[in-house]
Formats: structure tokens, C-alpha cells, sequence
């Protein structure tokens, strides 16, 4: 917040319609609402609608229901916990059979420790926004290899960060493939694709290859009107960033999940069209 | 590979289809046990009611899908105690957590079809209608309903929850100049639906205050 002696702002003016305003600010935001009566009005109608709202979503004097109660969550929990021996047991299979069994014993592995998850979440959130600042206001050499040799841009990043990867086609939101390009990380190296839209727009998707089989739900970051989601899929950490509002990258995040599902890649299964089980 | 409707389906069935909704919980879950159990859970406990007024608000009314949503926030926050930061305040890091949560859930919606039923509804039934004061809260809860999502939610989390703006900052992860931002643009829009017509000179000043700031 502002110093003591600055002009009124409109924090200020939120600020005292939550009884947040700094006992110094006080005697400056009252002078400025005695000169300015309608100001006075207009905040009052706001204590007035917090008041409502507060009111509209009144807590409810039902009590916790009991599958709500922490007593019956840790109750749960502990008839739920894989024993520590079976645990260890599936850790030793998963060695033991490696990727082709893995699979099922993964469910009952704890994968990355949660900790480690934030810490790569918040490492590749850096080092992806750090990228497209960097690349996306490049005029002549946003891209290190052009959209012109796309199959071979794809081929050498894949081998690079050693998965398949794919260049999203993101054309049915309107942004193309401009090309993309290698990049360090702590871990190895990362991958970077870069789109445009007709309206100057970019985009980057970047990819890290991750030591897990985690599957992570999406995170969100916003920073200096740059906004990324980041998840980690099938061995891969991705990131889409943009300097586009939270909602518009949804879209363009999910189309990127879904191209690189890897269920395309399976053997077909009898589909089952608008029946998610 | 073309995104089509069985392509969105089977990407929804893999996130799914393996697991039951109980075992979804699970995932990513910190299988932390340690912990004085006690002092957690009256800790946890305490703020359950307003976790579900939060929740229940997000989910416009839904008791069932709001409280579904806490269940999976206090399972969470059970298993990744241990995670919590102390110098943190227990709420807002429950808040930040069931935020999280419906989210993904929102995506979860949207990649089975459901976002369009779910997220652009323009009525808080549940609300409206279960409430003895419901009448005179329709209005209201109408115009808050047409608010941008991300409006709705800064309202709640400062007008309702009473965090601070550095917390909901926090919960929401932007920084805290968005928050007043949003909470400026949300309550005048609101002001303008519940108050009548805009009155230009107003709105000039609160412009020219926005860019003294």
C-alpha cells in the first residue's frame, strides 16, 4: 500500500469498505470523502452490498455432515493406507519389472514425494515464463529451427529430451506453428514451441522431460499480465504460457492435453462417444 | 492425432476410468501419517463451515458438488499437513486448496462436456431457493452470478471469507495489485446492477483514481 502522505486511491477506497484501511490513511481518505459526497455514496452502497452478499452466503447452522467430519476422514484413511510392507513390495516390483508391469504396480507407489512436485512445478513455471519473455518479443529469432521443417524440429527435440513429442496443432483456436527451439534446464534439456494468432498473439509450449510417473493436476501462475498452466503427463512436464487472459489458455492448455493423450497412440478401442465413465 | 469426440472421451476416461472417484483423491495425495492427530484435526475441524460456504458459493448453489469439493480439500490437507507452512495462516492454505481443487475439477468438467451445464448456469437455485431470506437476495445473487468468474470469487474470498488482500492474493496466486483490481470492477459492476444506471462522472473518477495508483 502507499505511503502515508499519498493522494486517495481507489485501494484506499476498498480498503476502508473492508476495515482494511491503515489507521495512517485514515484522516486523508475522510477529508477526501467530505469533499466528495458522492464518493461517500458510492462506498456506502458497497458496505451495504458486502453486507448482503454476507448475508446471501450465510453459513449454514445444519452442522458438519459426518462424511465431512475429520474423524471419520482419518477413519477412512487409515482403512485405506497400503501397508508400509506393501508399499515396499510394489517399490521392488516396479524395479524389478520396469516399464512393461510398472504400470500397475505405480498405483500403489508414491510417485514424486509432493514436496519435490512443487518445487519442479515452481522451477519449470520459472524457467517457462522466463523463456517466453524472453522469445515471444523476438522479431527475427523467435524460433530456433522454423514451422518450415516442422518434421524435423519434432524429431530432433524428441531425441533431445529422449519422449515422443508433438507439436500441438493449435490451429482451431487460431494460433500456428511458428517453430521452436532447444533450451537448458537443471534437469536437461527442455523443448520450446512457439505459435502466433492472426493478431500478433504468442504462444509457447514448453516440455520437460521428467524422472515420474506422475500424472499432476493443472497449475495456474500469473505474472506481469503473463499467464501459464503447467502439469505433468506421461513422463513429460509441460507449460503453456502466454500473455493471454487465464480463461483463453484453459482452452488452449486442454487441446494441448489432449493432443498428447497418449490413448492415441494405443491399440483402438471400441469408442465410446459422449460416455465418460 | 485429431481431437474429436472419442478422442475427448478416452482422454477423459484416462483420467477417470482407472480410478474411482475415491481413488482420484488419492492421487497426489502426500501419504504423509505423522502428526498429532488431535490438534490437527480441531484445527481442520473449525473451519469446515466456512470452507463450505466458500465452496458451496463456487459451485453456485450445488450442496452436493460443494461438499464433495470439501471432502477432497480436508483429505488433502490431512495427508499434506506436514507440507503446510507455519508461518502461513491455516485458512487461507485451506482456501489456496480447495481453490486448487476447483479448478481442476472445473477441467475435469470441461473435458467430459459438462462445462457449458456446469460453469455458465445464471441462477443460484440452490441459494435462491433454500434460504428463508430468498427474495431479497435473488436480485443480488442474480447480478453476482453475471460477474466474471474471477470477479465472483475475489468477492468472496474478501467481502465474505474476510481475508486479507494478501491472503486471497495468495489463494488465487496473482498478484495482490489484480486483486484490487478485480475487487474494484467487481463491486461497481455489482453496484451498477443493484443501484440502477452508471453515472458517468463516477465512473470518470474512478478511472482517473485507477491510473493516479
Amino acid at each position: 500500500m502507499r505511503t502515508a502522505g499519498g493522494p486517495v486511491g481507489e485501494d484506499d477506497l476498498q480498503a476502508s469498505v473492508d476495515g482494511r484501511l491503515p489507521p495512517e490513511r485514515a484522516a486523508i481518505v475522510e477529508a477526501y470523502l467530505a469533499a466528495y459526497p458522492e464518493e461517500r455514496e458510492r462506498l456506502s452502497q458497497y458496505a451495504e452490498q458486502r453486507k448482503a452478499l454476507r448475508a446471501a452466503f450465510a453459513i449454514s447452522d445444519e452442522g458438519t455432515p459426518k462424511r465431512l467430519r475429520v474423524a471419520h476422514l482419518l477413519a477412512e484413511r487409515r482403512r485405506n493406507r497400503p501397508g508400509r510392507l506393501a508399499q515396499i513390495a510394489a517399490a521392488v516390483l516396479l524395479l524389478a519389472v520396469g516399464g512393461v508391469g510398472g504400470w500397475t504396480a505405480r498405483e500403489f507407489v508414491p510417485r514424486l514425494t509432493s514436496s519435490a512436485s512443487t518445487i519442479l512445478a515452481s522451477t519449470v513455471f520459472d524457467d517457462a515464463i522466463a523463456a517466453h519473455r524472453t522469445f515471444s518479443v523476438e522479431t527475427r529469432h523467435p524460433v530456433e529451427v522454423g514451422a518450415n521443417e516442422e518434421a524435423h524440429l519434432v524429431q530432433w527435440l524428441s531425441k533431445r529430451l529422449g519422449r515422443r513429442l508433438i507439436a500441438p496443432d493449435l490451429s482451431a483456436l487460431g494460433f500456428q506453428l511458428m517453430g521452436g527451439r532447444l533450451l537448458p534446464a537443471d534437469s536437461g534439456p527442455a523443448a520450446l514451441f512457439m505459435y502466433e494468432n492472426g493478431k500478433g498473439t504468442r504462444l509457447s509450449c514448453y516440455y520437460l522431460s521428467v524422472d515420474s510417473a506422475e500424472e499432476t493436476e493443472f497449475k495456474y501462475r500469473e505474472e506481469n499480465g503473463i499467464s501459464a498452466f503447467y502439469w505433468v503427463d506421461g513422463g513429460l512436464a509441460y507449460a503453456i504460457t502466454a500473455n493471454a487472459p487465464r480463461k483463453e489458455l484453459l482452452k488452449i492448455a486442454e487441446l494441448v492435453y489432449q493432443q498428447n493423450s497418449p490413448d492415441g497412440a494405443k491399440p483402438k478401442e471400441p469408442p465410446a462417444p459422449g460416455k465418460p465413465s | 492425432m485429431i481431437p474429436g469426440a472419442p478422442s475427448e472421451s478416452s482422454a477423459a476416461a484416462r483420467i477417470l476410468a482407472p480410478s474411482s472417484r475415491a481413488a482420484l483423491r488419492l492421487r497426489g495425495s502426500c501419504m504423509s501419517h505423522g502428526g498429532a492427530m488431535p490438534e490437527r484435526a480441531a484445527l481442520i475441524e473449525a473451519q469446515i463451515p466456512r470452507l463450505r460456504r466458500f465452496a458451496y458459493a463456487l459451485l453456485r448453489g450445488d450442496r452436493e458438488r460443494a461438499d464433495d469439493l470439501v471432502q477432497d480439500t480436508l483429505e488433502r490437507a490431512l495427508s499434506c499437513w506436514h507440507l503446510r507452512r507455519t508461518e502461513g495462516n491455516l485458512r487461507s492454505w485451506l482456501y489456496t486448496i480447495l481453490y486448487n481443487r476447483f479448478l481442476s475439477d472445473q477441467l475435469r468438467a470441461r473435458r467430459r462436456g459438462l462445462h457449458d451445464a456446469l460453469t455458465e448456469a445464471t441462477e443460484l437455485p440452490g441459494i435462491a431457493g433454500g434460504q428463508e431470506a430468498a427474495l431479497e437476495h435473488r436480485d443480488l445473487l442474480r447480478a453476482f452470478s453475471a460477474l466474471p468468474e474471477e470477479q465472483q470469487t475475489v468477492l468472496l474470498l474478501i467481502g465474505v471469507e474476510d481475508l486479507s488482500y494478501e491472503e486471497a492474493a495468495r489463494v488465487l496466486g496473482v498478484p495482490i495489485g489484480t486483486v484490487m483490481s478485480r475487487l474494484s470492477r467487481g463491486r461497481e459492476r455489482l453496484r451498477q446492477h443493484m443501484y440502477g444506471n452508471l453515472d458517468d462522472n463516477s465512473l470518470r473518477r474512478n478511472a482517473a483514481l485507477r491510473r493516479v495508483k
